[in-house]
């Protein structure tokens, strides 16, 4: 069985994409095996001239890197990803690289009907970056909007349609890890690049 | 014209604050720029709301008063860096500085690219309902090789670059013209101040008159408080409670002490109230500062602390001049704060520069020929002191 990770978008102590995440590994619970991972301990990026890492990011990456995949769901913050992510990710990728050719797939949950959308686009751009090279899982998004409104009191989603669509993605997420298992022979030339990447010292 | 320039980096090293200061420097005709960094604001949580921490508050302050800010950003993983994201959250969660405020964007990066997709993303994020900030449109200055493009003076090499930031910052400066013709000024909106004292602090002594002319002996009886030989250990030394008051009453100056409660806790009392600069009287200590000033100069009273309490200004002086030729005397409000910068009170006082500028120039054989003012510079042109009543400080006309 595969093992995926979870991966909480935000730092905030109530979160629809937490309840979407626990709602993922739930459901799914007999076609893999999912952790969820929080990014609230985490201190914000500063990037230290020493370039050490803070044990609780390392922690993290470690996870990462032993996952077959990551689902990551975030919310919308301002058109954006949060800072609280962005500051994880940059830790994720300093000097560290748990994420280069991982496949990652993309949620998200916002109180309103955009369902996080520019969020979404943005984050792909980020897994894009050098340093993190993430196989994101193209052609795919789920947004759910009115995240308040959209899971019962057993918190499971209420929207049956929105839960045959969460199947077939997940059903491809799956398919894409295999895939991407495929597609090794790269590998060891991503993460040299990587690694190569002199940070731009601005 | 006054703007503000937002380092965009918490980082040590950034080229980025290098380019607002070479911003500063090089194109001060055409306004005053104040740099601002970020990297003592904490990481926007949701669930721990730090809108009033002093970082926040000072940095919401000074865009509120500026007429234009300019956001310098590098490019961290294909966007801005999380600690800018981070600022602009709490900018846009429960106060919206750059609501309809003219911003520029600026970028400088190690790669060709100058921060190209950071500079994208940074209009998309100012253009969210709830920062709204009102961004130049066209005129990207996106400064790429950023480590070969100053010299050792850190002033840029080439011409054409100078050239072209010079035009693109002069359109933003006939945009803030523009934009605030169509919004008209926002004022900024500080908390009215609670001259009654009515609030309660973490200090605060409760279950005595306020108002009592033996607040102190209560008080300090209610709370045990030390007197005498007892030691008290400072910061950075140790005193006893007499030496304490040895060395305050020293001071060549009248000092008050007032809470972030607004309640007059302390003067240093070397004389009576009819010799004092500002008269004091033992009774008045505990009194809400209400009770310090009459009515009529509440409304000054106020704007002062309102400045220092937001952080608009460290200190406000005044000079009063109904002592007559022979003194130039001089109210100062310096904001106290603890070492996290949270704003603890008002430290007002009351000096005599006369003798300080007569020992100056007795000194250095110098003269003061003509305009008085511009050697004191202690008057603050708009506000002048009112009358001084007894038992009150100096008031300010708002």
């Amino acid at each position: 069985m595969n093992k995926l990770i979870g991966l909480v978008g935000t730092n905030s102590d109530h979160s629809t994409n937490r309840k979407l995440l626990q709602y993922i590994q739930k459901h799914f619970a007999d076609k893999a095996e999912i952790e969820i991972l929080e990014i609230k301990d985490l201190p914000i990026f500063d990037k230290p001239a020493n370039m050490q890492v803070p044990d609780s990011a390392k922690a993290l990456a470690a996870k990462i890197e032993a996952a077959d995949g990551v689902i990551i769901s975030t919310p919308e913050y301002d058109h954006a990803v949060p800072a609280s992510l962005m500051s994880a990710l940059s830790w994720l990728s300093y000097g560290i690289y748990p994420f280069v050719d991982k496949p990652v797939m993309i949620t998200g949950a916002s109180y309103g009907v955009l369902g996080s959308s520019r969020a979404q686009a943005h984050l792909r751009q980020i897994l894009d970056a050098p340093e993190l090279k993430a196989r994101i899982m193209p052609s795919s998004e789920f947004l759910l909007s009115h995240s308040l409104q959209a899971f019962d009191a057993d918190n499971n989603l209420k929207n049956p349609d929105q839960v045959q669509e969460l199947e077939g993605l997940f059903e491809d997420f799956l398919s894409f890890i295999n895939i991407m298992k495929l597609l090794s022979h790269t590998h060891a030339a991503h993460v040299k690049a990587a690694e190569n990447f002199s940070w731009e010292n601005n | 014209m006054k703007l503000v320039g937002i380092v965009g980096s918490n980082a040590e090293v950034s080229y980025n604050r290098i380019l607002l200061k070479y911003i500063k420097k090089h194109f001060s005709h055409l306004f005053d720029l104040e740099i601002l960094e970020i990297k003592d604001i904490p990481l926007f949580n949701q669930s721990d709301d730090q809108t009033n921490s002093a970082p926040v508050q000072k940095l919401s302050q000074k865009i509120l008063q500026a007429d234009g800010v300019i956001i310098a950003t590098p490019e961290h993983n294909h966007t801005i860096p999380a600690s800018l994201k981070s600022v602009l959250e709490w900018l846009s969660f429960k106060i919206h500085p750059l609501e309809n405020k003219p911003v520029m964007i600026v970028g400088a990066s190690y790669y060709d690219q100058g921060s190209s997709r950071a500079q994208l993303h940074l209009r998309q994020i100012l253009d969210a309902p709830g920062v709204n900030a009102i961004v130049l449109p066209g005129n990207e200055f996106l400064l790429g090789k950023v480590k070969e493009a100053f010299d050792e003076q850190e002033n840029l090499k080439e011409k054409r670059t100078v050239d072209f930031l010079g035009s693109c910052l002069e359109k933003f400066v006939q945009f803030i013209t523009l934009v605030s013709a169509v919004e008209g000024p926002k004022k900024p909106v500080l908390e009215p101040e609670d001259l009654y004292a009515t609030g309660k602090i973490a200090t605060t002594i409760e279950g005595v008159d306020k108002e009592a002319d033996d607040w102190l002996e209560q008080a300090a009886a209610l709370v045990d408080a030390v007197e005498g030989n007892t030691y008290v250990k400072l910061d950075r030394g140790l005193l006893t409670v007499d030496q304490l008051n040895y060395f305050l009453a020293s001071m060549p100056m009248e000092l008050t002490y007032a809470d972030s409660n607004n309640q007059f806790l302390y003067y240093n009392h070397t004389k009576p109230a009819s010799e004092m600069l500002a008269a004091r009287v033992p009774g008045q200590v505990g009194n809400p500062l209400s009770k310090c000033h009459p009515e009529k100069v509440h409304k000054g009273v106020e704007w002062v602390l309102q400045q220092l309490r937001s952080g608009t200004m460290d200190a406000f002086r005044v000079n009063v001049p109904t002592h007559g030729p022979d003194k130039y005397v001089v109210h100062n409000y310096q904001a106290l704060h603890d070492k996290a910068g949270n704003y603890m009170g008002v430290n007002e006082y009351i000096l005599d520069f006369k003798p300080i500028v007569d020992w100056y120039l007795a000194q250095t054989g110098q003269k003061l020929i003509g305009d008085v003012d511009a050697v004191s510079s202690a008057t603050v042109k708009d506000y002048h002191g009112d009358d001084v009543d007894a038992g009150t400080s100096a008031s300010v006309k708002a």
